[in-house]
């Protein structure tokens, strides 16, 4: 069922989210935009198209990198954090 | 019997569902999204009540949604990710990640629904976070209950931003400047698909009814030309330009913002039937879309597509081709059933409105002249507007798949999703040639589907 509270972190932030939301609806819920920055110019990037199509939402999501945080469903304690670059 | 496989879950998905399984075809269903209802009927909670607020017709889609649940004869898989296509011999196979492992599908028969994603527009500043599509703010919105922003403005051309205006408005937002660069005057083109499709137009008072309860008034002829950050490298301000009909700017103001929500119509998301081999067209807009014949059959035999990768044209002509093609593919696959006059009727209505759409809301050529050399171009690989020039000028690229060979340009992550329509446009103008649909066609041409970690197909059936 879609909508209990759960909490994962975000850069060590604690983040209180619904279950059923993406990472990046939660990270906008909490006022979190800036996700990642560029690999060239080290630019911010947030939520785009929030539907999967732009790759510009990339976060690391328990150490694994370039997931996009408007398609991955939150789970209770996952941490989530900036991708620097490409975080390769 | 072969099973009917339908891709996609939109209005033509499950309208095609449900009418190759009432023919009595077996159906599987395929969606990467974990409801059923597509971006249109997009849903976050059980509690339909809490939804409505943010739906002009959700009645429709659960009719439909719970009709399909019902019939035995259809299996849904949701969640699941197509990640490659291809076509051999007449048997198409789609390799598909379903709960954490990849799964193979060898069929004769496809009906594609895959849909379309926003059309976005460069301009100086729209990689700045904040800076959104319609439909990412209306998809956190329907799918999430998340407002993206508290002070919002909603921008670009075509019906679809007065949802997205009336959303933001009913979750508690506001909508500071509502932009159609467009004249409203526009739909007098077309006289008589007004008075044909006059229901239509409840469905624009009730979004126009909320708008106007939130204080908000539409501004025709004005578009967001550049957007500004603060100190903290987010969204702080947008130039709103008057443009004249051709979309080059008269004069410009700015106003303080969190979220700008920026839009122009649609692009078909073409990517599968295009791994396929299905003939792809220019569509009236530009856009590339799926080639279809009378019952929505591809240049494929017993490959059918059918909603927005057929043209852009919103949900009940989405839904008419999607009945035509269940029918025409259950046929296929040997079910006793016909597409009757009354269905290609239907469509045909539904197809004149969307053409009138189509012309009320041009996107003219005047937007290039608010980039500058510095504008971002290609997201993914941070390519600008100076990078595209200098291959053409210097290195002599001639066609965007040149330039975009030079310059990485449209080969990121999204493989030119957001801006391979754009580049095009913005070669062609730069060697003052019209686009030809060849290098149109090329833009959308992705041998990958979606990226996905290489552990999963280790770990593959």
């Amino acid at each position: 069922m879609s909508g209990s509270d759960l909490q994962f972190t975000f850069d060590d932030q604690i983040i209180t989210a619904k279950s059923g939301q993406s990472v990046g609806a939660a990270l906008l819920a909490a006022d979190v935009r800036k996700l990642r920055t560029t690999r060239f110019d080290q630019n911010p990037r947030g939520v785009f198209c929030g539907i999967g199509v732009c790759f510009d939402c990339l976060v690391v999501i328990d150490g694994i990198a370039s997931q996009r945080a408007c398609i991955v469903e939150v789970k209770p304690g996952m941490k989530v954090q900036t991708q620097v670059g490409s975080n390769a | 019997m072969h099973n009917v496989v339908i891709i996609g879950t939109g209005p033509a998905g499950l309208s095609a569902a449900l009418s190759a399984a009432a023919a009595g075809a077996p159906v599987l269903l395929l969606d990467n999204n974990p409801r059923l209802g597509g971006q249109y009927w997009r849903t976050f909670t059980e509690d339909t009540e809490h939804e409505q607020s943010q739906h002009f017709d959700l009645e429709t889609g659960l009719i439909l949604i719970n009709a399909v649940k019902a019939r035995k004869e259809i299996e849904v898989w949701s969640g699941a990710q197509i990640w490659s296509a291809s076509h051999q011999q007449g048997v198409n196979t789609l390799r598909v990640i379903y709960k954490g492992v990849e799964k193979i599908i060898n069929t004769k028969n496809l009906v594609i629904c895959t849909g379309a994603y926003d059309r976005t527009l460069p301009f100086p500043g729209w990689d700045i976070p904040g800076v959104m599509t319609p439909g990412g703010v209306q998809s956190l919105l329907k799918g999430h209950g998340v407002l993206a922003g508290k002070k919002v403005v909603v921008a670009g051309s075509g019906p679809f931003l007065l949802p997205v205006a009336a959303g933001v408005i009913k979750a508690g937002g506001s909508v500071l400047e509502l932009l159609e660069a467009n004249k409203s005057h526009r739909w007098l083109l077309s006289p008589l698909t007004l008075l044909e499709n006059i229901a239509k137009f409840k469905e624009a008072f009730y979004y126009i009814k909320t708008i106007s309860a939130g204080k908000v008034r539409a501004r025709f002829g004005q578009a967001v030309v550049a957007a500004h950050r603060g100190d903290h490298g987010e969204l702080e301000s947008v130039d709103i330009a008057v443009i004249n009909r051709n979309f080059k700017v008269k004069k410009i103001r700015n106003v303080k913002c969190d979220v700008a929500a920026i839009g122009w119509g649609f692009t078909a998301d073409t990517s599968i039937a295009g791994a396929l081999g299905c003939v792809q067209v220019i569509a009236k807009d530009d856009g590339v879309v799926v080639s279809v014949d009378n019952d929505q059959q591809t240049s494929i035999p017993g490959v059918f597509a059918a909603g927005e990768i057929t043209g852009i044209g919103g949900s009940d002509l989405s839904m008419a081709e999607g009945v035509i093609a269940g029918l025409a593919a259950a046929k296929y696959v040997g079910c006793d059933v016909n597409v009757l006059k009354v269905h290609r009727k239907r469509r045909a209505k539904k197809q004149r409105f969307a053409d009138a759409l189509i012309k009320s809301y041009p996107v003219k050529a005047g937007w290039k002249s608010w980039l500058n050399d510095q504008t971002i171009i290609c997201r993914c690989e941070e390519v600008d507007l100076s990078d595209l020039k200098h291959a053409i000028e210097e290195l002599g690229a001639t066609d965007s798949r040149t330039a975009k060979l030079l310059t990485r340009c449209g080969m990121g992550l999204c493989q030119g999703r957001v801006c391979g329509r754009s580049v095009v446009d913005l070669v062609a103008s730069e060697i003052k040639i019209s686009p030809t649909d060849t290098d149109r066609i090329s833009a959308v041409n992705r041998p990958i589907i979606s990226p996905i970690p290489l552990g999963v197909l280790a770990a593959g059936e």
